[in-house]
């Protein structure tokens, strides 16, 4: 897994949460995750400054 | 800056915007006693000046302002009027226009009602929301029944009884919103095994 680096510190964020949540709409049915059902939006935490920031997650392999 | 060091960032969310709200002085009574705290900064948010359509919902309809707030946010109190035996359906609108922002992020709960039950049906329907939005739901709750009796015109608390009850939920909050903090910049999530 990538790395989130702070835009304001400039270091590595504090990857703490995994949210699912389910598509809005077709355009991001091919960021479901065939076995979760949903989207995993990753969550990080800045240690020094306390800024959030997320991302999707790579769909799990169905296996 | 070290984590000691900064100040926590502790909101108040007045949910509703029914005027002449007996919710308000509920909420500011809130922010007094969060002021007085050291290491606390806080401010009221009124969910009656978050400009949202009602045309459309959730995220999509997101305020930069209000979603600034949230992520800045360490821990969240809820002031929620009961209303028909329910939460204000505006303020579900308006939690509903964020995700990440709340996620490990404590919330406590202000019930206000008019009635003798101090607005717990609306808390207790509010509870799962919450915890689908990623906020971590305290077991203080501060309930004012009557509210009409608690507050004269001026919007002067009348019966103090409310102070340590309200020094209990903040005491609590307060932990929890130290201890999130630390585990959302400190604790990884388990790598894969």
């Amino acid at each position: 897994m990538t790395a989130m680096i702070c835009p304001t510190c400039g270091i590595e964020m504090n990857h703490h949460a995994e949210k699912l949540v389910y598509p809005s709409g077709p355009h991001e049915a091919s960021s479901v995750d065939p076995v979760l059902g949903g989207m995993i939006e990753e969550l990080y935490t800045c240690p020094r400054c306390g800024s959030g920031a997320s991302r999707h997650a790579e769909p799990t392999r169905g296996e | 800056m070290t984590e000691p060091d900064r100040a926590l960032f502790v909101p108040v969310l007045l949910g509703t915007v029914r005027q002449g709200r007996m919710s308000l002085p509920v909420a500011r009574l809130l922010v007094s006693e969060l002021s007085r705290r050291p290491g606390i900064e806080t401010e009221m948010i009124d969910i009656a000046r978050i400009p949202l359509p009602i045309d459309d919902a959730g995220q999509a309809i997101k305020d930069p302002t209000f979603a600034a707030q949230m992520s800045r946010a360490d821990a969240l109190v809820v002031v929620s009027p009961e209303y028909n035996h329910g939460y204000s359906g505006l303020l579900k609108h308006a939690l509903d226009t964020c995700l990440e922002e709340y996620i490990h992020k404590a919330v406590g709960v202000v019930g206000v009602s008019a009635g003798p039950f101090g607005g717990t049906r609306g808390i207790q329907d509010l509870l799962p929301v919450l915890r689908e939005l990623g906020l971590v739901a305290i077991f203080w709750d501060v309930n004012f029944s009557a509210v009409q009796t608690v507050f004269d015109e001026a919007g002067t608390l009348r019966d103090r009884a409310y102070l340590p009850r309200i020094d209990k939920f903040l005491k609590e909050l307060v932990w929890m919103a130290r201890t999130l903090r630390h585990g959302r910049e400190s604790i990884a999530l388990e790598s894969e095994p």
